[in-house]
């Protein structure tokens, strides 16, 4: 059964090896991305040493690294779901012997394999190249790190899943799509660091799991986070991945009584 | 004629699904809106750290960026390429869209029109106002010719650019396209140029010319010296990328004919 | 005029070829292996106007790219194609006014709205006039009976319904070549012959020259007068459906079944001198072949004049059988029938 699913990670895998245009473009936009976010800061800071807690160096490799685990952690289940519920194939999909959305998931497993050898590990390589980063030099620092970042690929892809099968609910479900991805891009820390944000937003924040996705492992590693403390954040990332086991399940289940009862 | 004819033939047929679906509609609204209230967040809180960015005060900045949602709006309402490589390449339909007596492109954009995105457009010009004045900026006689001006030859660059990026899934071998990668890269244009390298510069002004879309033609209204020559340029660009744009989607159709899906 | 003229119409493909597993997609990324497919291979015939003509053939063997190339919506690798005066992939915008397409497996009606504003829609495409879209569409719509169909929208219309409505779509600008592509495909009994009346009317009424794909041979029976049958991108067959019979048809078979035991010497016999050759099933039960140019009454009037018959069945070979035997010997030669006794 378990080597069902590994299959599924497998032929995900295989498949975007086969995007050939995808992958020359992505490296490119994922550079130009991380050089855009570089000189930005730069001109925010403008001399000044030292800003929400992030120093100018520390921004430099933040903005590095959130951007190369989103490259890592990014996957487009939202709208493979969507569309698999709006021509009707996931009818055929009940019928068949496995967990639906673990499959999902293991197809996002698959293509984060791809991201995270492919894309990741080189585009890391071009930004120390191009761009002042500076690599954590603790061994804890980086164990830490690649843990979390698994945790932000689950909890994205949780996420994504979430907002794909919104489409069970709603027929058009593309303008969801597209805000839930920059809302993602914004709240995680992706383009601001949540210190940034105002007092009460950052209150806010604290409580929505999209720091979850990209500020807490960025914050581990540029040093801001240490020792004892990344057990902190890793636990705080568990938690989420935990509660939005809930959501999912009653989506879900009220999906499938939808399902059966209209006929999709 | 023929082709004006058929955007309110296919228009009236949007009402009659989207009344359908009422429920979906507003969603879409409200989605897009808080799309937009997203970027303006950026702006505040990048604004609360920082008076200046690049010699332009955050005053100036939400206006560039009331001024991008204008032809953005037009550009989402008449030119929505988001699901190109999908439904037509993949699901086949562009089969269908060559056995009609219509130019391909054109048909795309009508089975696609998405006429609420014009309500951003409308937001963008309460936007421009309200930083406007915060600005003290004077109206004057010439702003609206020159704002009609420069949002046809914004939109029409902006268009260029999607169909150049959309006519890659003719020869890409991947159901989405490289579309997606761009959803960030757009918003560059609309912060001042000047901050970012040379390379960068030149990238968003001659390749992905999406400071044609932002900084450059709203620095006409906010009187910029510096950039008013580039300012002008945008209906040049406008014309030119689209035109480069027809031919590529052109060749594409033509490789696409050749071979098959 | 002929209605089509194809010349040599060749069709390659380049197809990648993946190297599998995980070190060949890896090499596949930064260098790819290609290699050319010929799906329609240098393929003449040509059409007269007013015809019914059949195209098939196995899944892959091209047909769907013929279509597509005298539809326009393919280049050919070389080779020349006429249909209704125009080359179709040259002037695609004007040609296609002149043709209806339907792709059974594919609408081309909006899915949302009601049936009858989609038609409006093609209206507007075709740039049909309001008064020649009122004459027509009232026809067909009163010969398919769609009237309470029409405000209707698609996506609550069964498959029957919806394929009649297609039909409507792309014969609205009254082309006068219509392609179809697997048109009866997934359709009941009634709906499948419905629409094989209303072809035939049409080509009878209005001359409309109708090439159809299908993997329905009573599709071909009830409306074709002409099949060419296509073999791995080649044309095996083109000519008369009876000719084909006849060239391939084993003649005809009479089943007896008799009173009482007979032995095969006794049939033989029996027909001494005449071309039959018999199959025995039993001591009661034996099949006697007939060709083709040989009146089955001769056979008849030896047999009961000589033994006592309780029943008799005739057969023809049937169309579908016939087919299946060119395709499992991969040409249209008359093969050597060898019959065993």
């Amino acid at each position: 059964m378990s080597s069902l699913y590994l299959d599924f990670i497998r032929i995900r895998f295989l498949t975007m090896l086969a995007y050939r245009v995808n992958y020359y473009s992505g490296i490119l936009v994922y550079t130009l991305n991380i050089g855009v976010y570089y000189f930005t800061w730069q001109a925010i800071y403008g001399g000044k040493e030292q800003l929400a807690g992030f120093t100018a160096a520390q921004m430099t490799t933040y903005v590095a690294v959130s951007w190369m685990a989103r490259a890592f952690y990014f996957n487009n289940l939202d709208r493979e779901i969507a569309t698999e519920i709006r021509d009707g194939t996931i009818a055929i999909q009940f019928i068949r012997p496995y967990n639906y959305l673990l499959v999902k998931m293991m197809q996002g497993f698959g293509e984060g394999i791809f991201r995270f050898t492919m894309f990741m590990i080189p585009g890391m390589i071009i930004a120390v190249l191009l761009f002042p980063v500076q690599l954590p030099t603790s061994p804890v620092s980086w164990i830490g790190f690649l843990v979390m970042l698994f945790f932000s690929f689950l909890i994205n892809s949780q996420i994504n899943i979430l907002i794909g099968l919104m489409a069970f609910f709603i027929e058009n479900n593309d303008g969801l799509m597209r805000m839930k991805r920059v809302v993602v891009d914004l709240f995680s820390g992706l383009l601001i660091p949540i210190s940034f944000f105002p007092g009460w937003l950052t209150g806010i924040m604290n409580f929505l799991p999209f720091q979850a996705i990209t500020y807490l492992p960025g914050s581990v590693f540029t040093g801001r986070v240490q020792g004892t403390g990344i057990l902190e954040v890793l636990g705080i990332q568990v938690i989420w991945f935990l509660i939005l086991l809930v959501p999912i399940y009653f989506t879900w289940r009220a999906a499938r009584v939808r399902l059966f009862v209209q006929g999709g | 004629m023929f082709y004006l004819g058929l955007i309110w033939e296919y228009f009236t047929n949007y009402v009659k699904t989207r009344l359908t679906y009422r429920a979906d509609f507003w969603v879409e609204v409200i989605s897009d809106l808080l799309f937009q209230a997203t970027n303006l967040i950026f702006i505040f809180v990048v604004f609360a750290h920082t008076e200046t960015l690049g010699g332009f005060t955050e005053a100036e900045v939400v206006f560039v960026y009331g001024y991008f949602m204008v032809p953005y709006g037009l550009y989402s309402c008449f030119i929505n390429l988001w699901n190109f490589g999908d439904r037509y390449i993949v699901k086949g339909e562009m089969d269908r869209i060559l056995t009609r007596p219509a130019h391909s492109l054109f048909q795309i954009f009508l089975e696609n029109l998405d006429p609420p995105s014009l309500i951003g457009s409308v937001i963008g010009i309460i936007i421009m106002i309200w930083s406007g004045g915060q600005l003290g900026l004077e109206m004057e006689w010439w702003y609206i010719p020159a704002l009609i001006i420069m949002t046809i030859g914004s939109t029409l660059i902006y268009a260029g650019i999607y169909i150049i990026l959309t006519s890659v899934s003719f020869y890409s071998d991947s159901p989405t396209g490289i579309i997606p990668l761009m959803v960030n890269i757009q918003t560059y244009g609309r912060y001042p140029i000047t901050i970012y390298n040379r390379a960068i510069q030149i990238i968003l002004t001659w390749v992905l010319p999406f400071a044609f879309v932002g900084i450059y033609p709203a620095a006409l209204f906010l009187q910029r010296e510096e950039m008013m020559a580039m300012a002008w340029l945008t209906p040049v660009m406008g014309l030119l990328f689209f035109s480069v744009s027809l031919l590529l989607w052109n060749s594409g159709v033509k490789r696409y004919r050749g071979a098959g899906s | 005029m002929q209605a089509i003229e194809v010349q040599d119409l060749r069709k390659t493909f380049r197809i990648q070829q993946s190297r599998g597993g995980l070190k060949g997609a890896l090499q596949d990324l930064f260098a790819r292996e290609y290699h050319e497919v010929a799906a329609v291979n240098d393929i003449s015939f040509t059409i007269p106007q007013g015809e019914i003509c059949g195209y098939i053939g196995e899944n892959g063997a091209g047909k769907s790219t013929t279509i597509k190339m005298l539809t326009g919506i393919l280049v050919p690798t070389s080779g020349h194609i006429q249909v209704n005066g125009y080359v179709p992939y040259q002037e695609r915008e004007k040609f296609v006014q002149g043709i209806g397409v339907v792709f059974g497996q594919r609408s081309q009606l909006w899915w949302d709205i009601g049936v009858i504003e989609s038609f409006q829609l093609l209206r507007k495409v075709y740039q049909v006039s309001e008064a020649d879209y009122k004459k027509r569409l009232d026809e067909l719509v009163e010969r398919l009976q769609l009237q309470e169909l029409l405000s209707r929208p698609v996506r609550k219309l069964s498959l029957g319904q919806r394929m009649r409505c297609e039909l409507v779509a792309a014969l609205l600008h009254n082309p006068s070549i219509v392609f179809l592509d697997e048109p009866t495909i997934g359709l009941d009994i009634v709906v499948k012959s419905e629409i094989r009346e209303f072809l035939k009317d049409l080509n009878r009424t209005q001359g409309t020259t109708i090439l159809l794909t299908t993997h329905d041979l009573q599709d071909i029976e009830a409306l074709c007068s002409r099949v060419i049958m296509l073999d791995a991108g080649s044309i095996i067959y083109d000519g008369g459906l009876n000719e084909l019979k006849t060239r391939w048809g084993r003649g005809r078979e009479l089943r007896f079944q008799f009173g009482g035991a007979v032995k095969a010497e006794q049939l033989n016999g029996w027909t001494m001198g005449l071309p039959v050759t018999w199959t025995q099933e039993s001591d009661l039960v034996a099949t006697a072949l007939v060709p083709a140019d040989m009146a089955v009454s001769d056979v008849f009037s030896r047999i009961l004049s000589q033994a006592e018959v309780t029943d008799v069945q005739i057969s023809e070979t049937s169309t579908d059988e016939i087919v299946r035997q060119i395709y499992s010997s991969g040409s249209a030669e008359k093969p050597e029938v060898k019959l065993h006794v």
